[in-house]
């Protein structure tokens, strides 16, 4: 008989470890929707995320949480450079190409954070460390609670920015057509940048609460996460971001359920075990159009 | 010209060959003959992987297949006492079955649906051989393997030298012959055009899986050389920069040609030790990453296609400019 708390712990963490699943998904997904590109070096930006988050709260000492914004806005530069000079040349080339090229990308910024901050594994200390909010039978620590509402609020500024705005609106016709949308006087190239940049905020984002929450980075730490992140955009449908939701939060728990259930070791396996049974029922994903 | 091309072709490779041979004995350095088993050994590897990428189907997980085989090589060997001579191709044969297995989930599938597989795929075997096989695999401290030639032979290093070479000839033959056969040309026309080539009566599942298992083969036999040559295994041998290299290989040589793998192999290599002899660590893949880059943008056929740019260009070049008359009113 396993312990309700148990069960209670083991939901929470998962819906933590699936915000950022979520935020990584969701920026993939925007990018695969504008630009119907597979870049398997998005985690490289989680990390880059981390890596800057923790820089500069071990300099200043500014709240962490302040600096994700900072984050963010640092990761849209390196998209919009990225996008330019290494997706767009190949753009509409065979899809094996986009995998090639993400490989040298992953290479790149690997070893160039590992040359700036070396390759060990590092963490830091949450100011909000060790307090603990109380829910139910559980002590949840209040890190994870910020780090719920951070997620929640980004996606809801995504949301109204994808509905409401002009801009939004033009990226969201460039991925239902765009070649419909360039008829309409779109400049998809922008939307190509921009599909890009957010994508990386988001992927900064992701490793900004990465780093607050205690957990430990190196400068490998992303590319198992971008795959992860890939799964869970199959599972919950290309292009669909409520899928991504659901279905990071899907995995966000089943890891840890595993982990609990199997050990540690099965944290990253059950992920892809998932994934690959999904596939073999299903090729082109639960809710995937018969499309990409 | 053709034929002059051929001729090239033929002595270039029985260069290369005769110079494979002759190296061991022009420097003499343990050092050096190592790194050349490596380089034999990472061009069986590459070639495998490029014959699985000639049908369509581009692999991001092959340190799975690399690995199997040198633990199923390792065990069979050390549990049998059969020579490492003949575990290394009954190694090679659980890697190939297990190619077929993950090929069924995968013959379905896209492109990138297919890399996600085949990289999660390699995080399984390690996790599985870490835990649940830690018992025979030793977990994430691994087992020794048996050398393939007992150090206390005179000259081992040399005999595992010419060893590995003809085990590395008899495969790049071995897929010389499968890509000029029917099969290869299957495998090409799937990877052209899936419904053409159905329509010309080619059954793509039956092919793919062939092509899988045969890819799994050549890198479990590759797995099996690196395993047996450095007489140690651990589960490192899964690691994602396993499955990373021969990509890199492949596509620095030249995607889908017998060539490729191994122009791209040597060159790479070329290119990586002298970095480190340079005294970088880091900075050598990033360096090797940039260069992967611009090969995929400007070379998009890789290096084995240079000299025929270099012709074109060249040919563009002595073209005298033709007169553009000025624009008037």
């Amino acid at each position: 008989m396993v312990d309700i708390g148990i069960i209670l712990q083991i939901l929470f963490w998962g819906i933590y470890a699936g915000c950022i699943y979520i935020l990584l998904a969701t920026g993939l997904n925007l990018i695969f929707g504008v630009m119907k590109v597979v870049n398997f070096a998005h985690g490289e930006f989680l990390m880059i995320g981390a890596y800057i988050t923790a820089t500069i709260f071990l300099l200043t000492g500014i709240n962490p949480y302040a600096i994700i914004l900072l984050s963010m806005l640092v990761l849209v530069g390196i998209g919009a450079v990225v996008e330019r000079l290494c997706f767009r040349p190949i753009l509409g080339t065979s899809k094996l190409n986009e995998i090639f090229l993400s490989i040298g990308l992953i290479y790149i910024f690997q070893n160039a954070t590992a040359m700036i901050w070396s390759d060990e594994w590092q963490s830091i200390k949450s100011p909000y460390q060790g307090i603990t909010v109380p829910i139910g039978s559980l002590n949840v620590p209040l890190d994870y609670i910020i780090i719920m509402v951070l997620t929640a609020a980004i996606l809801c500024i995504l949301y109204l920015f994808l509905k409401k705005t002009v801009l939004g609106r033009e990226m969201r016709a460039t991925s239902q057509n765009r070649k419909g949308a360039m008829l309409v006087g779109i400049n998809v190239e922008r939307m190509d940048v921009l599909s890009f940049g957010i994508g990386c905020a988001l992927a900064a984002a992701a490793g900004t609460l990465w780093v607050v929450s205690g957990q430990v980075f190196n400068p490998y730490m992303g590319s198992i996460p971008a795959v992860k992140a890939f799964a869970i955009i199959i599972l919950g449908g290309l292009g669909s971001i409520p899928g991504a939701i659901i279905g990071g939060l899907i995995y966000g728990i089943a890891e840890n359920g595993a982990a609990f259930l199997l050990g540690g070791v099965w944290k990253d396996a059950v992920s892809f075990v998932i994934l690959i049974v999904v596939l073999v029922l299903k090729p082109t994903g639960l809710f995937g159009e018969s499309g990409e | 010209m053709n034929l002059c091309r051929d001729g090239i072709l033929r002595y270039g490779t029985l260069a290369v060959v005769a110079v494979a041979i002759v190296l061991p004995f022009l420097t003499g350095s343990m050092f050096f003959l190592n790194l050349l088993c490596l380089l034999l050994i990472f061009i069986i590897f590459a070639s495998a992987w490029n014959l699985l990428a000639y049908s369509g189907q581009g692999s991001l997980g092959h340190a799975a297949f690399f690995g199997i085989g040198a633990y199923a090589s390792t065990l069979i060997a050390a549990q049998s006492g059969i020579s490492p001579y003949i575990t290394i191709f009954l190694g090679a044969a659980v890697a190939a079955f297990i190619g077929v297995l993950i090929g069924l989930t995968c013959v379905r599938l896209k492109e990138w649906f297919l890399a996600m597989v085949t990289f999660g795929f390699a995080i399984i075997v390690q996790t599985l051989t870490v835990s649940i096989l830690a018992s025979s695999t030793g977990g994430w401290d691994g087992i020794a393997s048996p050398r393939l030639i007992s150090p206390d032979v005179p000259g081992y290093q040399l005999i595992e030298y010419y060893s590995i070479l003809v085990i590395t000839i008899a495969s790049i033959l071995a897929i010389w012959w499968i890509m000029k056969s029917r099969v290869g040309l299957a495998f090409s026309a799937i990877r052209e055009n899936e419904l053409e080539a159905r329509a010309s009566g080619i059954n793509p599942v039956r092919y793919r899986l062939l092509a899988f298992a045969m890819s799994a083969y050549l890198a479990g036999v590759a797995g099996a050389l690196e395993i047996h040559h450095i007489g140690y295994i651990t589960p490192e041998i899964y690691n994602v920069d396993i499955s990373f290299w021969p990509v890199t290989y492949v596509i620095f040589g030249g995607l889908g040609t017998l060539a490729g793998p191994i122009v791209g192999t040597i060159v790479l290599t070329f290119i990586w030790e002298s970095l480190k002899m340079a005294g970088l660590t880091f900075a050598r893949y990033v360096i090797v990453g940039v260069l992967l880059i611009l090969v995929i943008i400007f070379l998009p056929k890789g290096l084995v296609d240079l000299p025929n740019r270099l012709r074109q260009w060249w040919q563009v070049r002595k073209k005298p400019v033709p007169d553009v008359a000025p624009v008037t009113e």
